[in-house]
């Protein structure tokens, strides 16, 4: 790390003393309730330690049970037996989920927060056979809803006019998806191990969803759960595994999703005051990123996403990112475990995967896919299509 | 539980709903500065004014994006259909359908104008279909 302790910023007062993922597949049994609580206690035995060292939870009630009454992680209490200092219904997790988490932590309303989320037992089969799209993912609004519109669609009206106006070449466009999908395949852990290898030619080749999209510029949707623990610094340096900590984060939201449609000339650059101020923060710059964990929810979104970080100009993303690589091995190590599009994608709790994976490789654990010498990694949520979008930049201790 | 209200009840959009079964597309407009603006919302977004009225619209705009959806996420959605943002000339937009339109020769840019068409639920949806061409028109003309 190029900052010393004191020249930090506040929020590198707070740690990431334990991460966990629960296994991820299509559909899971069981229930939400179970595969969270799953993840939760794998979380806290990785931080060494034990319920009753939390005070603080971040973690909406997922269902069967509880009540309708907010916030809805106060249905936990019941269930762990246990009460709180502190509990936020943060949406989504991920980015905003640990920077809730330390924001509560900093001004002293709690001192370990347990943040976990996911689902199991609810993708349900399709009238047609096929696998019914998840409710998340189908905007529930009376003047999008009767449109027939779908996430996918949302972000495929930001990506048209990015395409009609800069003509980006199909194929290495296909190289972004191509390459994540490929970290995935090498992934034991990811939905679509062992599918690859992948070529832009397989990505073209898949059919269209929503155009400019094909099967295979777009997520999955997916069950499972992850968690993390969350706590000060100097507490997390006594636990077993490294601390990871909090060097600069940031949210952004432009309008609510999926009721006014997003427009490209709005939200193609939703995110850069996010950024500005998470790099702000760390006193560090884009370049300095060695990991990158983007929602990678399509295509677009990656190269978005580096053309909003400053690393080249609208337009030049997709040629930018050719040249310099996305894989384990290339400028930018992207996605390292599979990202959204080949690990897994569980709705409103899985961005904390992807700080499951940023904390693996800063620690050095991150097996198959670690980039040796990690130490300041980037994670972000959300997206254009979705109108807000979000960032937090991890760090070794060091 | 109660059941949602009718949309020609709703109490900000219903006028709207119920023009739109009689085959009139009307905007929210700004009482102090004239303004549309769309989604309804309770006061104008432009200048915070809480008097607007629904106006009609000459129901012509163009296409500011389009998507080709060929997966649908329900069963009475009948894909390919093309979800398209059209600005209109009046300085509002919305999310709508382009129809009577081949998907493969819809346009960024394109002229379009308002058609209803039935929604999956059997009730009318402002959609869009691309203007005649002058040539078009003149065609029919003759």
């Amino acid at each position: 790390m190029s900052g010393s302790g004191s020249r930090r910023h506040p929020l590198a007062r707070v740690a990431v003393a334990g991460v966990a993922a629960t296994r991820q597949a299509r559909s899971l049994d069981g229930n939400s309730v179970q595969i969270c609580l799953e993840a939760a206690r794998a979380a806290l035995d990785d931080a060494g330690l034990s319920l009753d060292d939390v005070d603080g939870i971040s973690a909406r009630w997922p269902g069967p049970g509880g009540t309708v009454f907010h916030p809805g992680s106060v249905d936990w209490s019941a269930l762990l037996g246990k009460g709180f200092d502190w509990v936020g219904d943060t949406y989504p997790q991920g980015a905003p989920g640990l920077l809730d988490a330390a924001g509560a932590i900093l001004a002293g309303q709690c001192s370990t927060v347990l943040v976990f989320g996911g689902r199991a037992g609810e993708s349900g089969v399709g009238a047609s056979g096929g696998q019914a799209v998840a409710s998340y993912t189908r905007p529930d609004n009376e003047f999008t809803a009767c449109w027939g519109s779908l996430t996918a669609a949302q972000f495929a009206l930001v990506a048209q006019v990015y395409v009609h106006r800069f003509a980006p070449d199909p194929e290495r466009m296909a190289l972004v998806p191509a390459t994540i999908r490929n970290a995935g395949s090498a992934n034991p852990a990811a939905v679509m191990y062992g599918r690859g290898p992948y070529r832009p030619a397989d990505v073209l080749a898949s059919p269209p969803v929503a155009e400019p999209f094909r099967l295979l510029d777009l997520c999955l949707a997916t069950e499972g759960a992850a968690a993390m623990v969350v706590t000060s610094l100097e507490r997390a340096r006594d636990c077993p595994s490294a601390p990871v900590v909090v060097l600069g984060g940031g949210s952004e939201w432009y309008r609510q999703q999926y009721v006014d449609p997003p427009r490209y000339d709005d939200v193609a650059r939703v995110g850069s005051g996010a950024y500005r101020r998470s790099f702000g923060m760390a006193g560090l710059a884009p370049e300095d990123v060695d990991v990158f964990e983007l929602y990678d929810i399509n295509t677009f979104e990656v190269i978005r996403q580096f053309e909003t970080l400053g690393f080249c100009a609208e337009g030049e993303g997709v040629d930018y990112l050719a040249e310099a690589g996305i894989g384990l091995d290339g400028r930018h190590p992207t996605n390292t475990d599979g990202g959204l599009l080949a690990y897994s994608h569980v709705g409103w709790g899985g961005p904390t995967l992807k700080i499951v994976e940023a904390v693996r490789q800063i620690r050095g654990t991150a097996g198959p896919s670690q980039v040796p010498g990690t130490e300041v990694a980037l994670v972000t949520g959300a997206g254009s299509g979705a109108q807000y979008h979000n960032a937090v930049l991890l760090g070794s201790d060091r | 539980m109660t059941q949602p209200p009718d949309r020609a009840d709703r109490a900000l959009t219903g006028e709207f709903w119920s023009s739109i079964d009689r085959g009139v597309l009307l905007r929210p407009v700004c009482t102090r500065c004239a303004r549309s603006f769309f989604t309804p919302q309770v006061v104008c977004p432009h200048c915070g004014c809480e008097q607007w009225s629904y106006e009609p619209s000459e129901g012509r705009g163009t296409i500011y994006s389009f998507t080709v959806v060929h997966r649908p996420p329900d069963p009475p959605f009948a894909a390919p259909y093309v979800l398209a943002i059209v600005d209109m000339t009046e300085g509002w937009s919305l999310l709508t359908w382009i129809v009577d339109c081949p998907p493969s020769e819809v346009q960024v840019g394109m002229a379009v104008q308002v058609r209803f068409v039935p929604g999956p639920d059997g009730a009318l949806l402002p959609a869009f279909a691309p203007c005649p061409t002058a040539e078009g028109a003149a065609e029919a003309a003759a």
